[in-house]
């Protein structure tokens, strides 16, 4: 692995968190959505990270010596769907209540949500500081050339 | 062997391939921060540079990797701590930048005899 692939591990890495960003606000603006095309409330979504298996044909790996493959990036590995039932809550004229006039909310704490928030605020800015420093480090090994 | 290749070169070629190494290593921990079950790696590198000194220079870096013990677990398996690799990311780094310095020493050092000192 050169000092290009490791750049490349970094940046998985922001793009993952990037789509968890993107998950919790989704969550945190369908937190009243009773309504959706596949019928029923809003569910809470949750992405699932997984260790990336290194891309043998990309650019990076091209230039390096074959054989290291103990540093890998991370990916999205899927998004799933929380289980837990919805609310239900009293509100008999709301178009989406049933007939004994109750609505069924998405089962989201907000609390929790700007947690996650904040643990993937954090991980893409370390893996920002990371992205730094690799670029500094290749940026002085061509300074040699001047 | 040729005549810009001197020993200090070659050293130094190697500290900076291991540090190479190793900065993959941390972007690895950092990227997977949040990954289930995933575990610290690292190399042992006084151990892994004193190997490299012995070696010819022919043979590719292939230092040993290991996981790193005695770190807090959480709950999902995963044992990465950010403050552990933050500050391996600025070693790493100033390292680099001392092994690159060194390299443009040896360098002006050539420079200083192919110009007769002058």
């Amino acid at each position: 692995m050169n000092l290009f692939g490791v750049l490349d591990i970094n940046s998985s890495a922001l793009t993952a968190e990037r789509e968890r960003a993107e998950i919790v606000a989704s969550n945190l603006a369908n937190a009243e959505t009773t309504h959706t095309p596949t019928g029923g409330p809003y569910k809470r979504q949750n992405v699932v990270f997984e260790t990336k298996q290194p891309d043998l044909g990309s650019f990076a790996m091209t230039l390096t010596r074959f054989g290291d493959l103990h540093a890998r990036g991370v990916k999205v590995e899927k998004v799933v769907q929380d289980k837990t039932p919805p609310l239900r809550r009293y509100v008999p004229g709301h178009p989406d209540a049933d007939p004994q006039g109750y609505v069924s909310f998405p089962d989201i704490n907000p609390v929790e949500e700007m947690v996650n928030l904040m643990g993937a605020a954090q991980a893409y800015q370390l893996n920002v500081s990371a992205t730094q420093a690799t670029k500094s480090m290749i940026s002085e090994t061509i300074q040699l050339l001047s | 062997m040729n005549w810009m290749e001197t020993p200090n070169m070659q050293r130094l070629e190697k500290y900076l391939d291991l540090l190479t190494f190793r900065q993959g290593l941390i972007s690895s921990n950092v990227a997977n921060v949040d990954t289930p079950g995933y575990r610290t790696q690292d190399v042992a590198f006084e151990d892994e540079m004193r190997r490299a000194d012995l070696r010819s220079e022919s043979d590719p870096v292939s230092p040993h990797v290991q996981e790193v013990r005695g770190l807090m677990e959480r709950p999902d398996g995963n044992n990465v701590s950010l403050d552990r690799e933050s500050l391996a990311l600025a070693r790493v780094q100033l390292q680099y930048r001392a092994g690159v310095e060194l390299i443009r020493h040896e360098f002006h050092s050539l420079q200083s005899a192919i110009n007769e000192g002058k």
